[in-house]
């Protein structure tokens, strides 16, 4: 039954969609500037995917196993939280979430201040994106498929995916990414009607800094699943799925800066534009990419070929079309070409050129084990060393130009004030890095210049906070560039100084490693709602402190699954972290491993200050001065 | 011989280009450092030069074949018609299990022996790395 009537509003917001391309097209070609019945479409359409969303999770709520989807990837033993988050958990629901929000941006940008013929075609090209989605969702990927006879019980989601945080990251992903597809849709008639100007820039930020956030916010959650789920002691495993992520962070970060310059300074429309392209395209493959199944991960869950090859029809066919309206409506600026080198735009510039040069990187890293399986069926795998070596020392120069790109003016130069800076910055920034060194009693180069330039980056903000007149002036960007500098100084020295114990151990026996001692004081069984769970107490003294760990086994009963669970003691200057095996060569003892991660808790507290001054940017309409 | 802003121009054009030339080498030299290629056991028995490097092994681990020597690990994998020893010194995840698929990083000794130092498992039980299944499928056409 709700089968039928989820099925019958998708169809309603695909012959509405249908109305609404068409409805415009005339209007278009009869050059009237009548909106009103595109506005009120672009709402319906808006509403049935909406009402499709709500039936599906009801689906999912009571466990409706005559839908393929539900029967697939949920059980009736299931929290009722993790039935619900289930339903954007599998390759259908994630889908309709998609459309959803392509739709509700288009509905929410239909309420913003641009002039009605750009808003009208921007909403015009969202909806030829919906277009493209709700055929691919509803004859390759339907998800109100229904099983005939009904299964009495379903088969049961992946139990590492039964978590808080994972189940509300994608939600936050999808809004990150397609969030883009509004900026794209906006780019794309803002050059098409010759308006990439000024003005364009000016409207564009905040949709930009909406979805950047997001996307900051999913990735956020993603990697904090990651350390505490996976056990592997990190929180970033250059996984192909994590850098799919990346790359469209890396691109809109880019975009989010040369658009700032442009709305100031009245150039680099073009590569402005090429960005929001960029940015979107790169969103759009890697759905693709985790979509499709081709990828060697948890997230990879559609197996079918189908999908896959039809999202990359549609993105070849977006982005060709992107591409020539590019070219032919190639955007001009109105100011002369000169350029001062000493300015804020021209390092914002060369800071654009590495981010660049990252997406790159991860691109290559990414993409290039899947181009040699398909051309020459050689399976390879490309190491994290490869992305360390490439991103660490061009990180320490782009910190550099990110200090001092914000104390220079827009237009003119001041090679004094610049000298003055330099000099103030690196003196305090040596101090405290010969006093870090100090009680580090660790050097390697890469990590002092790491040191060196993030802490080079943080005063310069602090001395930037200082020089306004109001405090509360350029706030956001301070609170992220700042957030930015302790999250790329945690990471060095989380790298370099973390320390991994891996031994079996016996029920009352410790062990001493350095100045770390385990104990091991007892088992215990329990019962959870869906799994049976053996968790070990564990004493840690490090020094004078002391505390317990109490990591867990828990066996899933459907699908049966063993995960271990991790228990984690955060303290400001680092974690402990503790994860246990089983081995049936050990006897009596039980595998552990242990983790000493110095400034863990730095990397979250900095990701939420990045976010935090994205947020504070949403709700302050002041501007970058 | 040419004009002033066509010199700049291709000044700029010139410095940009070894720019990302170099660029592009820094990449192409970091790949082939990082690079570790994946291997099924019917490859090993059919090359003829060993693989030198870092490689990996898929499989699946042969039943009853995991035993403990002292502190070393030594179990078979196999596509179920060609067979490698493995010796391995470090913790076996939970997800390591005879009769089941698995990943390993390490180098050959010879055709008949490997030497791994990381088992590669971050997957569910049922899960079949897609390399792995690949190179079961290879072996029964």
């Amino acid at each position: 039954m709700i089968g039928t009537f989820g099925n019958s509003s998708l169809i309603i917001a695909l012959l509405l969609n249908f109305y609404l391309l068409f409805s415009y097209s005339l209007n278009f070609f009869k050059k009237k500037n009548n909106f009103q019945k595109v506005r009120y479409l672009n709402f319906l359409v808006t509403v049935f995917v909406f009402l499709a969303f709500i039936l599906l999770l009801w689906s999912f709520a009571i466990s409706d196993f005559s839908n393929t989807a539900v029967y697939q990837n949920s059980h009736s033993q299931k929290p009722l939280f993790y039935k619900i988050s289930g339903s954007w958990g599998n390759h259908e629901g994630s889908m309709v979430l998609f459309i959803l929000i392509l739709a509700i941006f288009s509905s929410l940008f239909s309420f913003s201040g641009v002039r009605d013929n750009l808003k009208y075609l921007t909403i015009f090209f969202q909806n030829i994106l919906i277009l493209f989605f709700l055929i691919f969702l509803i004859f390759t990927s339907n998800p109100f498929d229904v099983i005939r006879p009904t299964p009495a019980e379903g088969l049961g989601l992946n139990p590492i995916l039964q978590d808080p945080l994972l189940s509300i990251h994608p939600p936050f992903l999808y809004v990150g990414y397609v969030g883009f597809s509004i900026i794209f849709s906006f780019a794309l008639a803002g050059l098409y009607l010759e308006e990439f100007t000024k003005l364009w820039s000016k409207q564009a930020s905040l949709w930009i800094v909406i979805a950047w956030t997001f996307l900051t916010v999913g990735i956020g959650l993603g990697s904090i699943w990651a350390y505490y789920e996976l056990g592997w002691g990190g929180f970033w495993f250059w996984d192909p799925v994590e850098n799919a992520s990346l790359v469209p962070w890396l691109a809109s970060t880019a975009l989010l800066h040369s658009n700032i310059t442009s709305m100031k300074t009245e150039k680099f429309f073009s590569w402005t534009a090429l960005l929001a392209i960029l940015t979107f395209t790169t969103s759009l493959l890697g759905t693709f990419l985790v979509r499709s199944g081709i990828l060697n991960s948890v997230h990879a869950f559609a197996n079918d070929p189908d999908r896959g090859l039809y999202i990359l029809a549609v993105i070849m066919i977006i982005s060709f079309f992107a591409f020539l309206i590019f070219i032919l409506k190639f955007p001009k600026s109105p100011m002369p070409n000169v350029l001062i080198f000493w300015s804020r735009g021209s390092f914002i510039l060369i800071n654009n050129c590495f981010m660049i040069f990252f997406l790159v990187v991860v691109m290559v890293g990414t993409l290039y084990p899947i181009f040699l399986d398909a051309l020459f069926e050689k399976s390879i795998s490309v190491g994290p060393n490869y992305y360390n070596a490439l991103l660490a020392p061009f990180m320490i120069v782009l910190l550099w130009f990110m200090a001092h790109g914000p104390l220079l003016e827009w237009y003119k130069f001041n090679k004094q004030s610049l000298i003055k800076a330099i000099l103030q910055i690196s003196f305090l920034t040596l101090v405290s890095s010969i006093i870090i060194f100090f009680y580090l009693k660790d050097f390697s180069l890469l990590l002092f210049l790491g040191v060196f330039f993030s802490i080079y980056l943080i005063i310069a903000v602090i001395i930037d906070v200082f020089k306004q007149k109001i405090i509360s002036k350029n706030l956001a960007r301070n609170i992220s560039h700042f957030g930015f500098g302790i999250l790329v100084f945690s990471i060095f020295i989380n790298a370099y100084l973390s320390k991994e114990i891996n031994v079996p151990i016996k029920v009352g026996q410790t062990i001493k490693q350095n100045a770390i001692e385990i104990q091991f004081k007892n088992i215990l069984k329990s019962q959870g709602k869906n799994f049976e769970e053996i968790i070990g107490n564990f004493l840690i003294k490090d020094g004078t402190r002391a505390f317990e760990l109490s990591p867990s086994l828990r066996k899933y009963l459907q699908p049966v699954q063993v995960t271990s669970e991790t228990s984690i003691k955060s303290t400001l200057f680092g974690d402990y972290y503790l994860a246990i095996n089983l081995s049936e060569f050990e006897g009596d003892k039980i595998m552990i491993r242990f983790y000493h991660k110095p400034l863990m808790l730095w990397i979250w507290i900095s990701i939420s200050l990045i976010i935090f001054g994205g947020l504070i940017r949403i709700f302050r309409k002041q501007n970058e001065s | 011989m040419f004009s002033k802003s066509v010199q700049n121009r291709l000044k700029l054009f010139s410095v940009v280009g070894i720019i990302v030339l170099i660029l592009v080498l820094f990449i192409q030299i970091q790949l082939s450092k990082n690079i570790v290629y994946f291997y099924s056991p019917k490859d090993i028995k059919q090359i003829q030069n060993l693989p030198k490097d870092k490689i990996r092994l898929g499989g699946i681990v042969k039943e009853r074949s995991l035993k403990k020597i002292e502190n070393d690990y030594s179990f078979i994998l196999t596509d179920r018609s060609n067979d490698i020893t493995v010796s391995y010194k470090g913790i076996l995840p939970s997800l390591f299990v005879e009769g089941k698929s698995a990943v390993i990083e390490g180098s050959l000794k010879d055709k008949n022996f490997f030497i791994a130092d990381t088992i590669l498992a971050k997957h569910d039980e049922n899960y079949m790395p897609p390399e792995v299944a690949n190179a079961l499928k290879k072996n029964t056409k």
